[in-house]
């Protein structure tokens, strides 16, 4: 458990500055290790360390990866204009031409999934960093100064908690009318940021609670070392592992989300390619079809795949005991 | 027990007012109202105002959410803005074509899930185990519509069309009306597709909790001592590991009424079905304020029934857990 467990090695062994466990922090007359500890590996190297060693993580981390390219390169590799119509070639069956076909407009539609690829990970990406960057604050704070402050935070998240996650989502989507292009994204990642606050809030109040008690943050206090001070440089490194898994996995979630919006038609609008509207709009054309709703949906699978592989692997490599 | 229980029924209240207060304040907040749908391009000023008048839309927004109150105090949901029909009316009809769907829906996830993660669990790092953990992956990340739509492929378009693609055959005795088509089969060719587009990521959900909590209670010192008295595996699994390795998963279960809901509008979208889902994704998309506001209350204590029933499942999965008021 100790060499597995990043936070209870740094209460173990004893801690000059704060909760850090780097080897330049302790001078040379204390540097105590317990015996199993790998000696002079940094708890980050060791879950390196394990993360490489898991086949799935590096699959998953693989996927992500490629997607994160073809985001980037859309416009290099799309073979067409993923919103041009083409009245002449709807509905190819797959060619060397259109290795996809083309949809009721004639777009092809390989370039529209790899366009999709982009406001699928934007999406999922930033609503997830908009709720960690408002979410993890709020949960420091209320879990740092107790009291008055954190019910007042705690009952809002409650408040947002409350609602059935769809049913917030739909409504917010509809208030903020869902548009085209890069405004239409920003809609759907606000709206999906927004129901996603609490979970950090929550998560980050609970590591909190238990990491204030502990004696190096006294020490810090005894010091005369500031809130921000403690609360950034030792609380928050130290909740740091729940915190990048809940995330990985939360991006896998947020393109679910993202797909089901669209799907219902309240995500980013067309022309702007976005797989839940291409699958929800090819549907109607399922009987003859088939192929055109199949791509859409293997782009989001694989997508929400590679996400949720790679968090699983973090998860194994970084917290031995979310398992 | 009975004075918890008691609390927490009164403590539904101040829930369901708070979630159909937020969503009236809400939905009253997007720019334009369903007047202007309902009057059509041609319409002058004064007939709106007049419209909204009678809707009692021209008062303040506190002052119509009470009114609205008040009226559900009587058992008044309201009627429909567009089309005039009572909606408690509506919501009745529909409300068994969700409940059997998200019932059904949760059988088939607990039908493929329990016996999965046993397995997973009993037979860790076998191919069984691994086939159950990769099976349960794949179905995490795949999203209910496309399951739905893999399955109309294979069942509606294949095979001849063994399973109808979309509509609804009501079960014998809620039919709305007498045209409408109703019969036991009938009823469950609509309603296969549908429940196991739905059930399977749940299952898959389930499957991978459930493992990772059996696998724990299965190292737990009890199970040992269970083992060394040489009681059987089958009670050891099913007794003293599966009941108690359901607490964590039940919990989870609760949170996910949250995304079930989500599923339920996206899998009747998908098979046209006549039920509360997309009863509700129309209102919002119409404003039609009343519906929205008969569709947010009936979720609303749905959703906090659920949460009140995964509660008191806990004292019967584990019964040193008490709640006392």
């Amino acid at each position: 458990m100790t060499e597995r467990d990043p936070r209870v090695t740094a209460t173990t062994r004893p801690t000059i500055r704060g909760g850090s466990t780097r080897e330049v922090d302790l001078p040379a007359a204390v540097t105590w290790r317990p015996q199993e500890a790998a000696p002079s590996e940094s708890p980050f190297m060791q879950g390196v360390r394990r993360l490489r060693k898991s086949a799935t993580a590096l699959v998953g981390l693989g996927i992500v990866v490629l997607l994160v390219v073809v985001a980037i390169f859309a416009d290099v590799l799309a073979p067409y204009n993923p919103t041009v119509n083409d009245q002449t070639a709807t509905f190819l069956r797959p060619t060397w031409e259109h290795p996809l076909g083309t949809d009721q407009l004639g777009r092809d539609m390989l370039s529209r999934i790899i366009h999709g690829t982009r406001i699928s990970l934007l999406v999922g990406v930033s609503s997830v960093l908009l709720a960690l960057f408002v979410g993890v604050p709020f949960g420091m704070i209320a879990g740092y100064y107790g009291g008055r402050i954190d019910r007042g935070i705690m009952r809002a998240m409650d408040l947002i908690l409350a609602f059935p996650i769809y049913l917030l989502a739909i409504i917010l989507m509809v208030i903020f009318t869902p548009t085209a292009g890069l405004i239409g994204t920003m809609k759907v990642t606000g709206a999906i940021a927004i129901v996603r606050i609490p979970i950090y809030a929550r998560l980050v109040r609970g590591s909190v609670l238990s990491i204030k008690e502990k004696e190096y943050v006294e020490a810090c206090r005894a010091l005369g070392v500031r809130d921000p001070a403690i609360l950034f440089r030792h609380v928050l490194p130290n909740c740091l592992a729940p915190i990048i898994v809940t995330t990985t996995l939360g991006i896998a979630t947020s393109i679910i989300v993202e797909a089901t919006l669209s799907f219902l038609g309240l995500g980013t609008q067309p022309p702007t390619p976005s797989w839940g509207w291409d699958l929800k709009a090819n549907v109607a054309f399922i009987q003859a079809n088939a192929w055109l709703s199949l791509f859409p949906g293997l782009a989001i699978f694989v997508t929400v795949l590679g996400f949720n592989l790679f968090g699983d692997g973090l998860r194994d490599a970084l917290d031995p005991r979310l398992k | 027990m009975r004075v918890y229980f008691l609390k927490r029924l009164i403590e539904i209240v101040p829930t369901v007012l708070m979630i159909t207060l937020v969503v009236f304040v809400m939905m009253r907040s997007i720019p334009g109202d369903p007047v202007v749908a309902l009057l059509g391009d041609a319409y002058t000023q004064e007939d709106a105002i007049k419209v909204r008048q009678e809707y009692g839309l021209d008062k303040p927004i506190l002052w119509q959410y009470f009114i609205w109150l008040g009226k559900l105090a009587q058992g008044d949901w309201g009627a429909s803005i567009l089309t005039g029909r009572p909606v408690l009316q509506d919501v009745l009809i529909r409300l068994p074509v969700t409940l059997e769907l998200i019932v059904l829906s949760m059988a088939v996830a607990l039908a493929i899930a329990i016996p999965a993660a046993i397995i997973g669990a009993v037979r860790r790092n076998t191919w069984a185990d691994y086939t159950a953990t990769t099976v349960a992956m794949v179905g995490v990340s795949i999203p209910e519509f496309f399951i739905g739509v893999l399955l109309l492929l294979a069942f509606s378009i294949g095979m001849s069309g063994l399973l109808p693609s979309s509509g609804w055959v009501y079960l014998p005795g809620t039919c709305p009306s007498v045209v409408c088509a109703a019969g036991l089969f009938g009823n469950a060719q609509h309603v296969l597709m549908p429940a196991f587009a739905l059930g399977v990521g749940r299952a898959a959900l389930l499957t991978r909790l459930l493992r990772a909590s059996m696998l724990e209670v299965i190292r737990t010192e009890y199970v040992t001592t269970a083992r060394a008295k040489g009681l059987a595996e089958r009670p050891i699994v099913f007794k003293h590991a599966l009941k108690n390795a359901l607490i964590p998963t039940v919990t989870v279960m609760g949170l996910q009424v949250g995304f079930l809901i989500g599923g339920a509008i996206v899998i009747e979208t998908l098979f046209a079905m006549p039920g509360l889902g997309t009863f509700g994704i129309d209102a919002i998309i119409a404003r039609d304020y009343q519906q929205v506001q008969g569709f947010a209350l009936i979720t609303a204590i749905a959703f906090v029934v659920i949460n009140l029933v995964v509660d008191l499942t806990y004292t019967f999965l584990d019964p040193r857990i008490r709640y006392t008021g």
